[in-house]
């Protein structure tokens, strides 16, 4: 009898610690961003030591299809480390659920600007909590600059003027250095982004709704048509790139690009592979795009809200940003120890009042869009045929409008 | 009328209650999705929603209607014809030079058939190196014939001729190896009778070896086609999102398939690409049947 009850109570002891033992898990669709929740959740473990952090970070187009999937489903992780326009699906589905109160009004106090808290919200209520933001800003070389006499350009003339100074070429003519760096290929949606953001200093967008609210394509006009002729005549007319020349943070890591448009991951990036560039970073003329990314809650896992939290704590924002290079959102935090340790943040936290902060609109087509304008804009940078050719230019930006128009139809936001 | 023995009868059930668990796996892991995604063709599902509203053929009409489709459609066709053309002579031309057992054949078959059994993905990586603009040895190789430096995973129709070389050089081992098996099947005696008649080497083969393995021929170059319609690893890897990567210069069926389901999260539509690529491949598959059977 007495091993029977011995055994019992083992068992019962043996229930209940597994049902106390709790495990939060996070899935990021940014690799770098794994070292962040290891340091969360060391601090995390210290407070609540019953809870097990499981993380998983992919590549972010393999993260994407994994949510997809797995959302619908009910097996993604507790916690989902997602774009706001990502998460516009999901949420509108109805497949994450909106924050606790005391945790919507903590994203609606003074820890985060308007922008930031639109991001993360439909429909009156908060879904997301903002973790941090991909913004752009200009890299540029230092000593290339420094050589050719030049300080950072603050109009668009000067960008296509000091892209034509610091190219180098070699004896055939062909650049082996670029004076810009322009995305002119790769998948995804990212030669979208990038064109939006050259198209935005001129004035344009992607996508804009109009009186109506009714969303439209807002490329097929004049900004669309400068920015379209600045990519063609920077690679066929003034030959200062070219698709195959190394560009990017590798090309300006190579020192195979003296300046190019970027978010503040790259900062890390460079101080892991190429530790003795000198180089600073500036604002854009008119205004740059900034990409929110929250964390949203799927299950009812109070363990996952608390980390959620934890988190956002001052010292883990200040830690996100000075080790893994993204943008914190919470502006209640001073970030000028950070800034005064890696002066080239400068440009990333210290955003004036009148500098346009753009993001792209949580609607559901919006990657499809971009997608689908990118294949046709990396069609027209290298053809030489649109050089000085303003018709052609149009044409080219009338046809993708008709296709952007014609998604955004079939989704009903028409 | 003939009627089967009692034994003959259990033999039969025997038969088929030893297949049946093969039978019920295929037809849950193949038959029953096939079923599902062609109905699924007929929606229009965002993959979240409960309401999966029935469209009839829209799914299709607009698919034929969709340049992006089309020209994915495009680029397979011309990749999956493509390894043939290159990967069919080039391993029937091996196997025809190792029929003959030599002291290095055994090596020479498994250094032709090593690609075959390499992963993909890191065999995609090397060769992504190997066609680097900047840094990789092919323009090296070139430029020892004079021929200028190439974008070969920029330049569209180079970066579809890059993934055919590379599908190509993975699949020749596979093809050597059949063609080896029928040339060695070939009864000596007709080449004796050949050489009697004073055929030449090049004769023997036009004459005698050619017209022999013409099924096998057919066989290896229709399943070649077959495959090659499926290609999406080799493109993925080389058309990742790094910069200088060929991203949408190379799109294919599955490719845009993937996309279209689960990127732009139109299952309906994906679903109708998913069946008209089954059609292809099951016309490239009774083509194959009709053309085999009449040759036996």
């Amino acid at each position: 009898m007495r091993k029977i009850l011995t055994l019992l109570a083992t068992t019962l002891l043996l229930t209940l610690s597994s049902a106390l033992a709790q495990t939060v898990t996070i899935w990021s669709g940014y690799p770098e961003m794994e070292a962040f929740y290891n340091h969360v959740a060391e601090g995390f473990n210290e407070e609540y030591p019953d809870v097990t952090v499981e993380i998983l970070t992919q590549p972010l187009r393999d993260f994407e299809r994994k949510v997809t999937v797995a959302l619908p489903g009910g097996s993604a992780a507790d916690i989902l480390e997602i774009s706001s326009s990502f998460a516009a699906r999901m949420v509108q589905g109805g497949l994450i659920p909106a924050l606790p109160e005391d945790m919507q009004d903590f994203v609606r106090s003074d820890a985060y600007n308007d922008f930031f808290v639109e991001n993360a919200s439909f429909d009156g209520d908060v879904y997301g909590v903002p973790l941090f933001r991909g913004q752009g800003a200009l890299f540029y070389n230092t000593d290339m600059f420094a050589e050719a006499g030049l300080t950072p350009p603050t109009t668009m003339e000067e960008y296509v003027d000091y892209a034509n100074q610091l190219t180098v070429r070699d004896d055939a003519g062909n650049p082996v250095r670029s004076g810009w760096s322009l995305r002119l290929s790769g998948g995804g949606s990212g030669v979208a982004e990038k064109f939006w953001t050259i198209m935005h200093q001129f004035g344009g967008s992607i996508v804009e709704q109009d009186a109506d609210g009714n969303w439209v394509a807002g490329y097929n006009n004049e900004a669309g048509q400068q920015a379209l002729q600045l990519y063609v005549n920077l690679i066929n007319k003034d030959n200062t790139l070219t698709p195959e020349l190394k560009g990017d943070a590798e090309g300006f890591e190579l020192g195979t690009t003296a300046m190019f448009i970027r978010e503040s991951w790259v900062i890390g990036d460079i101080a892991s592979k190429a530790p003795d560039l000198n180089y600073a970073t500036a604002l854009l003329p008119r205004g740059t795009i900034a990409l929110p990314v929250n964390l949203y809650v799927t299950s009812d896992n109070q363990a996952a809200y608390d980390f959620v939290m934890h988190a956002l704590k001052p010292e883990n924002q200040l830690w996100l940003v000075e080790n893994v290079g993204w943008l914190p959102n919470r502006q209640d935090v001073d970030y000028t120890p950070v800034v005064e340790t890696i002066p080239q943040l400068d440009a990333f936290l210290n955003i004036p009042e009148d500098h346009v902060l753009f993001t792209v609109p949580p609607i559901s087509p919006i990657d499809e869009v971009q997608t689908r304008l990118a294949e046709r804009l990396v069609k027209a940078y290298t053809d030489a045929s649109l050089v000085d050719n303003p018709d052609g230019i149009a044409k080219v930006l009338e046809d993708a409008a008709k296709e952007t128009n014609q998604i955004l139809e079939r989704a009903g936001l028409q | 009328m003939h009627k089967p023995s009692p034994l003959s009868r259990q033999r039969w059930l025997f038969a088929y209650a030893a297949l049946a668990p093969i039978i019920a796996i295929y037809l849950f892991v193949r038959i029953i999705p096939i079923g599902r995604t062609f109905l699924m063709s007929f929606k229009n599902w965002d993959l979240i929603s409960k309401n999966k509203p029935f469209i009839g053929f829209e799914n299709y009409s607009r698919l034929l209607q969709d340049p992006v489709f089309l020209n994915a459609l495009l680029n397979t066709t011309i990749i999956a014809f493509g390894i043939v053309v290159i990967s069919v002579p080039a391993a029937l031309g091996i196997a025809v030079l190792l029929s003959t057992p030599r002291k290095l054949s055994a090596f020479y078959e498994t250094a032709y058939f090593l690609p075959v059994v390499t992963s993909m993905v890191p065999a995609t990586l090397a060769w992504k190196w190997i066609l680097d603009a900047n840094l990789g040895p092919m323009n090296q190789l070139i430029g020892f014939f004079g021929i200028e430096p190439q974008a070969w995973l920029v330049n569209p129709r180079l970066a579809v001729f890059s993934i055919i070389l590379l599908s190509a050089w993975k699949v020749v081992g596979y093809n050597m190896i059949i063609f080896l098996v029928g040339i060695r099947n070939i009864p000596q005696s007709y080449y004796e009778a050949a050489t009697v008649d004073g055929a030449t080497p090049l004769q023997r083969f036009r004459f005698v070896t050619l017209p022999l393995l013409r099924p096998i021929l057919l066989f290896v170059s229709v399943i070649t086609v077959i495959q090659s319609y499926n290609v999406y690893t080799q493109v993925y890897v080389l058309a990742s999102d790094a910069q200088g990567a060929p991203g949408y210069v190379v799109r294919v069926l599955v490719y845009d398939m993937i996309e279209n389901g689960f990127r732009f999260f139109r299952m309906g539509y994906a679903s109708a690409e998913a069946m008209l690529l089954l059609l292809i491949v099951m016309t490239l598959t009774i083509l194959q049947f009709v053309f085999l059977r009449e040759r036996t």
